[in-house]
């Protein structure tokens, strides 16, 4: 897995922070390209956390389970103690992050297959339990209710929603960024690249792997409380396995484990999906998604965020060996 | 409760039944695995594509579903061996995680591309032999279990046969074990990849045509919770062991069954997660799995 920590241009970064504060404006009123663009933001806390895990050498095929816990553990406490969403939402990301880490032990120490089968069996499985063993709590297929993120009496609610978001996804940036740059980063890239040198170097992989699982799990849950406290309701299907298989589609095509990979990713990917539902096609959309993902791991494996370098790559080749030209012509005349 | 003789043959014998289908669907992810070294996330979906197949077949020809394994079986053999050299080949080697997602885009493409073929609603089959069934004491056992039971059987030995008495056979098993060894003994490699990969899609076009004609309904998207057990059987008997997915498979079939008897139809699919996270915790190799890898 080629993963680069490429830093990118502080212009970039300015300019994209700009489009993002400036998107309720250019959304002129339309509410429905306002809530796009928010659900759009939650996507890419949730495939950051995705791919904050990835970088640590695991790949999850079941982070619905963490999405769709915090999720419900904040809708419940939310709705049933009258407790503000804004507090149950860490909640949300704390529950989570606690059934993250237990799942997390049983794995850990073992090969990435067996995380990627209990992972996936974990979804699936919690949401038959939703729907039989817990329905009564869940409210089984019908869902349960959660309060607005914003109350509705708030002017200009989902605007504020909007930023509120825009927010967290900055904060959850900015810890992942140090993360990743300091200690932690250069363990999980030792652990990855090696876990017999990483342990000789003092490295103790079980360890950064836990940590990189429960903050994973952790951030997941918030995401989840975030989009549900915006819908108002969360029924069983927030446990399926597009849910899950959203944050890798979105990390693979715009970068694996780069901190601009998911937000290049998602926003690529969304504009895309939008634009097919423009066109009246449903199968279709899945089955183009699943193929631009096969073909993105086969031909493209560091992502959209490595076009850049791999244009100037293909220029410089090109300047040589149009320079190389006339040098081979001379030798053959 | 009371727990009698037929109430116990009950338990057994469904078990065994849809311990069947699973073992199917196991024995081809660990042979792709022993040969591959790729789980392929996408196996259920197989399933799925086979029952499908045979819908189409016996909508076409109105023959004995039990006969159309003949024309399923190739028909998955070959789309297996399609989708290896199209999709996992250029991958192969370069990270066991892109492997892993490029399964995921199997699903989405094969669960869409099937709603697309055959529409998104649930299927069913009927099998001829519905009505037929033997008593013993106050327990009817249908017809249908014990063709399922003889079919699985004669598939897993015509399995062994070919993979212990050929060349073929012998040149899969060397690939599994050493794949330098296997290449520098003359062995194309890459064939051997193709073909388990075949092979394990056939396996998976069985158990969907089993799956079909013992009644149970399909959709599209019915293919995770099959796969999700079969990677608990997998899991169970040792990730790459043929003989552990049949052990593996007969013992979850009968504590899936037993579990739906004493504690409920809403445990059938639940248990299956508690037997992977047991397993993983006190033996991650499996039954007979190969120490580390």
């Amino acid at each position: 897995m080629p993963v680069a920590f490429d830093r990118v241009r502080p212009t970039v970064v300015w300019i994209a922070l700009a489009v993002a504060l400036l998107v309720p404006a250019l959304a002129s009123g339309s509410l429905y390209l306002l809530t796009t663009a928010s659900i759009a933001l939650v996507f890419m806390i949730y495939s950051e956390a995705w791919n904050f895990l990835a970088a640590s050498g695991q790949g999850s095929l079941g982070h619905a389970a963490f999405f769709g816990l915090g999720a419900y553990a904040s809708a419940l406490t939310a709705s049933r103690f009258g407790l503000p969403p804004a507090l149950t939402i860490l909640f949300g990301g704390l529950f989570a992050a606690g059934i993250g880490l237990l799942i997390g032990l049983t794995c850990v120490r073992l090969k990435e297959w067996f995380l990627a089968m209990v992972t996936f069996g974990f979804a699936i499985i919690i949401q038959t339990l939703m729907v039989s063993q817990f329905a009564g709590i869940s409210g089984g297929w019908d869902g349960t209710a959660a309060p607005a993120l914003v109350p509705s009496s708030v002017p200009f609610a989902p605007y504020v929603q909007y930023y509120l978001v825009l927010a967290v996804l900055i904060v959850v940036l900015l810890v992942f960024r140090r993360l990743l740059r300091g200690r932690v980063g250069l363990a999980f890239a030792a652990i990855r690249e090696n876990e017999v040198e990483a342990r000789a170097s003092g490295i103790d992989p079980v360890r950064y792997r836990l940590f990189a699982f429960g903050l994973s799990a952790c951030v997941a849950g918030i995401a989840g409380a975030l989009e549900i406290h915006q819908f108002g309701y969360v029924t069983p299907e927030v446990f399926g396995t597009d849910i899950s298989f959203w944050p890798i589609i979105y990390s693979i095509s715009g970068g694996l484990g780069t901190l601009a990979g998911p937000l290049v990713g998602t926003v690529a990917v969304t504009v895309l999906w939008e634009g097919l539902r423009g066109v009246g096609l449903t199968y279709a959309r899945f089955v183009i998604v699943g193929l631009l993902l096969i073909l993105t791991v086969i031909f493209l494996p560091s992502g959209l965020v490595s076009l850049p370098r791999r244009f100037q790559a293909w220029r410089r080749q090109v300047e040589k060996g149009e320079a190389d030209v006339p040098v081979s012509d001379a030798e053959i005349g | 409760m009371a727990i009698d003789v037929s109430t116990l043959l009950q338990i057994l014998f469904w078990g065994l039944y849809a311990g069947c289908i699973y073992i199917l669907l196991a024995t081809g992810v660990n042979l792709i695995f022993g040969v591959m070294k790729t789980v392929n996330f996408a196996h259920g979906e197989l399933l799925m594509i086979g029952a499908y197949v045979t819908w189409t077949l016996f909508s076409l020809t109105g023959l004995n579903p039990y006969l159309l394994l003949v024309a399923t079986v190739p028909v998955l053999l070959l789309f297996g061996i399609a989708v290896q050299r199209l999709a996992f080949r250029p991958v192969l080697g370069s990270h066991k995680l892109n492997e892993i997602f490029l399964s995921i885009g199997l699903i989405y493409l094969f669960q869409n591309g099937a709603a697309m073929i055959w529409g998104g609603d649930y299927q069913s089959l009927r099998s001829p032999f519905e009505s037929i069934a033997f008593d013993i004491g106050s327990f009817r056992l249908p017809l249908d279990y014990v063709i399922i039971i003889a079919v699985t059987v004669a598939i897993l030995v015509g399995l062994q046969l070919l993979l212990r008495r050929t060349r073929l056979g012998l040149a899969l098993r060397a690939t599994s074990q050493n794949r330098k060894a296997a290449m520098l003994s003359g062995i194309n490699v890459e064939r051997m990849d193709m073909l388990a990969f075949g092979l394990g899609a056939a396996l998976a076009g069985a158990a969907g045509t089993l799956w079909a004609v013992s009644g149970q309904v399909f959709d599209p998207y019915m293919g995770s919770v099959p796969a999700v057990k079969a990677f608990a059987i997998v899991i169970l008997g040792g990730l790459g062991s043929i003989p552990g997915a049949i052990i593996g498979g007969l013992f979850y079939g009968v504590a899936e069954s037993a579990a739906t008897f004493t504690l409920g139809g809403a445990w059938k699919d639940a248990i299956s997660f508690v037997v992977l996270i047991v397993v993983l915790v006190i033996r991650p190799t499996g039954l007979f799995g190969e120490r580390g890898e």
